[in-house]
């Protein structure tokens, strides 16, 4: 049977309860009659030979780019950058796509005799992967070859000595990016491409470079004019990568993209149930979820941290391109569309939407409130091309626990920033004005950036800069079920139940509004028209 | 009736400080430095008295066997080459793992395993006092020097096998770290030309995974255990070139347990025997090129994880 | 004005302060385990009627309260959690309270009102020559505190010859009084004490200008504190660490730069300083390596200590303002970074640019520059001590700030509020306010 595409539900009196995230968690929610729920499209079919097919597509490159066999000499300098763990979403199965691709790279690599290779995980201003995270990305066989010898890196944003500043562009956007990448022979890139804004020229211009670079996309005012970030025609974040990234081009560095697609299956078989459409969960989907739920509400919070991030995603391989940069990219924005793209028609005053456990920037960590708002109103907002799901001046409602919980290891500048600067004000042109520049320059936050695992100084800010475009355009953030005084703190308003947050929601827009639910996790990218 | 004298020193109040507590010595006296010896001075020979070789005996028999036989599952190929052997002989095996001592000597017949004993490095294990007691009892190993050979080491050695031990020697030196062989040194062969007896090649596969070196996770899997052809000294052959034939032996066992016995051995009539310490390129590319049984993790990484992420335990941090 | 005389034969009406051993210890357990200032009922505190205090020598006068406050030493007193450090220079029975303004009769002041400075030094006592630090106007610093033809007390409040300020009636050396102006009301006036024990504490910091100092407690005292840092000296940065919300509000109103919530401090203070840190095994600071240049100690307990030596740098400098009592504390951070803790203590004479000033003199101008009269949340009477000394001690907690008793009758005066109670809620007060 074929998967069938997305659509949009309208509730009525006969349509069970929905599905809602909560964090660790989810439950049932009965949708006031006339919402219109979004559903993704289903998995498509995967490739049924992915190590073939990688090959192949390593043999026949898009764009104007030769056969990477032909590009591999003795004596040359290799790097080969990739993803971090911020994506997929959740981890996926072994074996990852990056160790596929790797893998395949390798064995060329080998064949023609290379023996200066090294590997940089491109992590921007992210933490560092721990031991077993590279593990899991890359495969036991590439670990065991290149950690040991010292040639699996972490790319340091912080590292003068192994930065170098290529030029500005034509807006006057410094380009700096690592110095191993920009001055091998051959700089390959393995991607993921999870959503629309990933891939392409950001692959380089955002994941090898420093904070000099990305504070010229990486503020208040590019964030505001994204509309959205998956759209790549609206999106002036994307319009600067793409600049930084022709840049790069054209000062010699020789990029071989190899972009990967993945399909939405993203829970596993047990948890088949939260990729389905309530009416259709047989008897057996509806028993997992009376036991999970159960099972949760008795499981203590650390624990069912623990249980859910362990849950790795039965994601497959949709598609490979590789090649040269812009012409991967297209390709691999076709596949995207394909699997995720739901017709929407028309906006409502009211958009809900249930928050699962993970972003891309807690993976094995605590989700903080911080990015909390950042997942709904930074990405989930974002999935839409041509009008957001709700107009403008419109409520966005998030269901998720918004525990006052910080990892200390993962998060050090988020607790301060949650803390000290929130508690000031919590307007971005503020913040961006009279902190950025101590949080992206402090000592110790560079000190366990670099040496610790944790994300950089600078990086709580971006992620309240990520809610720009939202919080300009609404007129009203509810979070359900939160805790009330980190709800507050970022300027939200905290309501107990859904109905409670509809009734918080009429003040703003009117009586009896019209609403929409996200039926997100697993992605989809609604084109609002 | 006992006269006291006042003024004397009575020790009977604090009998016992005075006996336990040794006196201190006065000034002008020459201490001689104690004696302790340790590394390759230290004396084995309590390890040979019939007692403590009826103990070996048995925990080697009854426990240690059935225990590596459970863990490593060893498979053993080639025990006829040690039939002809009238005597004594120099076991010559390849190393890559604390395990292989054990195993090696648990797989040989029970005429030759109790009469057996095992060269190991005297820095590593000899150089405490109850590291070297536990060794020599549990191996009935001596001490031996890695690099070169020691007077004191070889002339034990000599003198035990010319008494009917069997020695149990790694010509490496020490464990791989890469997972490629090491040059073999002159020891065994040394010792084969001074006593006259011949040399059996071994090839240990499969311990590697199990328990590497610098690692301390163990991974029971399956090993093998491959016996070669004896070798003896040609007549005026020099120590060197036996070593470096004993080592090609050893490289063709290795080639016949990744391949087949017969490719290896045109293999071997050919001279083109994959090389036992592995290809001369950059340290990845050696990495990339070892074969499945000497990488340090067990394959495959294609394992489908559980459906029930509850049951799976530890999480990736 | 009217004026309150008590005419020959009418007694005084005051709360005293017994030695009575087994009270003292149900206080103390009582304060433990219910909480501080509850054990009032119970403690060794009583309301009685006085025969007016004879005036112990040359230059003494009457003073009738008018208003008089209720200190964070005091209710560490009536809890029995005071340092037994003190007890050779306290005697008993003693009329508490030495936060007072009143009327003054006889002397150059007569029919004037007047703030008390509470410190016996040497010229109280009427010791010639007045010792080394009399002799410099540092009365604080009197080395003859127990001598004298006054019984031992460090202060009025503390000695059984001079009454105190919970009374309707106390004797004053002249010395100890200082004038208020007729346009300053007397709450502004009942605040000058406590001002000028801030004042002293942020002189005594020696800032020389630019560090950044960090403000433990924002209680009274340290909201005081935080007035004087703004106006006398040119701190870098100014981070108060405060409990309570209403607290939090003064303390930026005030001129904290920032305020944050006890837990924080430690990371306020490394953002603050840029410093480096040590990591707990959770993963959360365990100390600074670095620090803030300057911590001024507003609470006093141990735990308070503690926090002061985490947070200041290698050679920097701890003032001790609040009264402690005894606490443990590991000394060797303090060894190991050449920390400087010192204590700062009532007020005298102060070093000022333009020469030297009364440490009173100052607080009286800042108390007017600051409006600090606003810290003056409720006024009880005197029969009701039980309730003012309890909301004394949960004043943070409730939204207040300075608890005083109201001595004044009927008529009687200027009064900032014209009847009408400001910063605290409920306030039961008996005396009937004409406008």
């Amino acid at each position: 049977m074929s998967p069938r595409p997305g659509f949009v539900l309208e509730v009525d009196r006969s349509t069970p309860a929905t599905l809602m995230w909560h964090g660790e968690g989810f439950r049932l929610e009965k949708l006031p009659v006339g919402t219109r729920v979004v559903y993704g499209p289903e998995p498509i079919d995967a490739l049924k030979d992915p190590d073939q097919a990688i090959r192949n597509a390593l043999e026949h490159p898009l764009g104007d780019s030769q056969p990477l066999r032909t590009l591999l000499f003795a004596g040359m300098r290799l790097t080969i950058a990739f993803d971090d763990i911020s994506l997929p979403l959740p981890p996926m199965r072994p074996p990852d796509a990056r160790q596929r691709v790797i893998e395949a790279v390798l064995d060329l690599a080998a064949e023609a005799g290379v023996d200066d290779v090294v590997l940089i995980a491109a992590l921007a201003l992210h933490r560092r992967m721990t031991d077993p995270e590279l593990r899991h990305a890359l495969g036991d066989r590439v670990f065991e070859a290149f950690a040991p010898n010292g040639l699996l890196l972490q790319h340091d944003a912080e590292d003068p000595s192994n930065l170098v500043h290529l030029g500005l562009t034509d807006q006057g956007e410094d380009v700096e990016i690592n110095r191993r990448a920009a001055e091998s022979d051959l700089l390959v890139y393995v991607n993921i491409n999870l959503v629309p804004m990933d891939g392409g020229h950001k692959s380089v211009a955002t994941g090898l470079a420093s904070y000099k670079s990305l504070k010229h996309h990486h503020n208040v005012r590019t964030l505001m004019n994204s509309r959205s970030l998956m759209d790549e025609h609206h999106s002036e974040l994307r319009n600067s990568n793409w600049r930084m990234g022709r840049l790069i081009a054209a000062s010699g560095v020789k990029i071989f993209q190899i972009e990967t697609t993945l399909n939405t299956k993203t829970f596993p078989e047990q948890l088949g149930f939260l990729q389905k459409r309530e009416w259709e969960w047989s008897v057996r989907d509806r028993a997992s979820f009376l036991a999970a739920s159960s099972a949760l509400a008795r499981t203590p919070v650390g624990l069912s941290r623990k249980i859910f991030h362990s849950v790795q995603a039965p994601h497959d391989i949709t598609s490979v391109q590789t090649g040269e940069v812009e012409a991967v990219h297209r390709s691999t924005l076709d596949n995207i569309y394909r699997q995720q793209s739901v017709a929407v028609s028309g906006q409502t005053d009211v958009l809900t939407m249930g928050l699962p456990y993970i972003c891309p920037y807690n993976v094995n960590s605590t989700m903080n409130p911080i990015l909390v708002a950042c997942l709904g109103l930074g990405y989930f907002f974002n999935l839409y091309r041509g009008k957001p799901l709700v107009r403008e001046g419109g409520v966005l409602i998030m269901s998720h626990p918004t525990p006052w919980e910080f990892n200390p290891v993962h998060h050090p500048s988020y607790i301060d920033f949650f803390e000290q600067v929130l508690a000031e004000t919590t307007d971005m042109f503020e913040i961006e004005a009279k902190y950025e520049e101590s949080f992206a320059t402090d000592p110790w936050y560079v000190h366990l950036y670099r040496t610790s695992y944790a994300y950089h100084g600078v990086h709580p800010l971006y992620m309240w800069y990520w809610c720009a475009h939202a919080m300009a355009h609404l007129g009203r953030v509810i979070i359900v079920g939160g805790d009330r005084a980190a709800v507050r703190r970022m300027g939200f308003s905290p309501a107990s139940t859904l109905n409670d947050a509809l009734e918080l929601a009429e003040d703003v827009v009117g009586r009896d509004p019209t609403i929409t639910h996200l039926h997100a996790p697993p992605l989809l990218l609604a084109d609002v028209t | 009736m006992t006269r006291r004298v006042h003024g004397a020193v009575e020790p009977g109040s604090d009998g016992f400080r005075f006996v336990t507590e040794r006196p201190t010595r006065p000034g002008g006296v020459v201490v001689p430095l104690p004696k302790r010896k340790l590394g390759v001075d230290y004396d084995t020979s309590w390890a040979r008295r019939y007692p403590v070789r009826l103990a070996r005996a048995m925990v080697l028999d009854d426990f240690s066997r059935p225990v590596l036989r459970v863990a490593l599952s060893p498979k053993v190929i080639g025990l006829e080459h040690l039939d002809p052997v009238q005597g004594p002989m120099i076991l010559a095996a390849n190393h890559a793992s604390h395990l292989d001592t054990a195993l090696l000597v648990s797989i040989l017949p029970s005429w030759l395993r109790h009469r057996t004993i095992v060269a190991a490095a005297a820095d590593y294990f000899f150089d405490r006092h109850w590291k070297a007691a536990f060794w020599s009892f549990g191996l009935g190993a001596i001490p031996m020097e890695r690099s070169k050979v020691n007077r004191r080491s070889a002339d034990l050695a000599t003198s035990l096998i010319e008494d009917g031990w069997s020695l149990v020697i790694f010509p490496e030196g020490g464990r791989t770290a890469d997972g490629w062989g090491r040059e073999f040194k002159g020891g065994a062969s040394y010792l084969a030309k001074r006593c006259g007896v011949p040399v059996i090649p071994v090839h240990i596969r499969g311990t590697r995974p199990v328990l590497a070196k610098s690692s301390s996770r163990f991974r029971p899997g399956s090993t093998e255990i491959r016996l070669g052809d004896p070798l003896v000294l040609a007549a005026g052959e020099d120590a060197r070139k036996f070593a470096a034939r004993i080592e090609k032996a050893v490289a063709a066992l290795a080639d016949e347990a990744e391949s087949d016995w017969w490719s290896a051995r045109r293999r071997a009539a050919a001279g083109t025997t994959p090389p036992f310490r592995g290809p001369d390129v950059s340290a990845w590319r050696r990495e990339w090129a070892l074969p499945e049984s000497a990488r340090k993790d067990q394959p495959p990484a294609r394992e489908r994880a559980s459906d029930k992420p509850w049951k799976r335990g530890k999480s990736a941090t | 004005m009217a004026r309150h005389l008590d005419e020959e034969g009418v007694r005084v009406k005051a709360l005293q302060f017994e030695r009575n051993m087994p009270r003292f210890a149900a206080a103390r357990v009582a304060s433990a385990l219910v909480g501080s200032g509850k054990g009032v009922k119970i403690g060794p505190l009583e309301l009685v009627e006085l025969e007016p205090f004879d005036l112990p020598g040359e230059g003494w006068v009457r003073v009738h309260p008018r208003l008089a406050g209720i200190c964070g030493s005091d209710l560490a007193t009536l809890d029995g959690r005071s340092s037994r450090y003190f007890e050779p220079i306290v005697s008993f029975p003693f009329v508490p309270g030495h936060e007072v303004v009143g009327d003054v009769e006889g002397g150059t002041l007569d029919g004037k009102r007047a703030v008390l400075e509470p410190v016996l030094g040497c010229q109280a006592r009427g010791i010639d020559p007045p010792c080394q630090g009399c002799a410099a106007g540092h009365k604080g610093a009197c080395e003859r505190i127990a001598f004298g033809h006054v019984r031992p007390g460090l202060q009025t409040g503390y000695c059984r010859d001079t009454g105190g300020g919970w009374s309707t009636g106390f004797v004053a050396h002249e010395s100890q009084l200082h004038e208020v102006p007729t346009d300053m009301s007397d709450e502004a006036a009942v605040m000058v004490e406590p001002v000028a024990c801030a004042v002293h504490a942020a002189l005594a910091a020696k800032i020389a200008g630019g560090e950044r100092v960090v403000v433990l407690g924002a209680g009274t005292l340290g909201l005081c504190v935080i007035a004087a840092l703004r106006a006398l000296c040119l701190p870098g940065a100014l981070v108060v660490v405060a409990k309570h919300p209403a607290q939090r509000n003064l303390a930026r109103d005030l001129g904290a730069d920032q305020v944050v919530k006890p837990g924080e401090h430690k990371r306020a203070a490394r953002r603050l300083s840029g410093s480096l840190a040590l990591e707990s095994s959770d993963g959360g600071i365990e100390r600074l390596t670095g620090g803030v240049d300057l911590v001024i100690d507003c609470v006093g307990t141990s735990d308070s200590l503690a926090q002061c030596l985490d947070i200041v740098r290698p050679s920097g400098r701890v003032v001790l303002v609040g009264m402690p009592g005894v606490v443990k504390l590991d000394l060797a951070p303090l060894w190991q970074r050449e920390i400087e803790i010192r204590g700062a203590y009532a007020y005298g004479c102060e070093e000022r640019p333009e020469g030297p000033r009364s440490t009173f003199e100052i607080a009286l101008q800042l108390v007017r520059q600051a409006h600090l009269e606003r810290l003056v949340s409720a006024r009880y009477a005197l029969e009701n001590y039980e309730d003012a000394v309890a909301h004394a001690a949960s004043a943070g907690r409730r939204g207040a700030v300075k608890i005083v008793f109201d001595l004044r009758k009927a008529g009687s005066g200027k009064d900032a509020f014209g009847g009408q109670e400001v910063g605290g809620p409920r306030v039961a007060t008996t005396t009937k306010e004409a406008k």
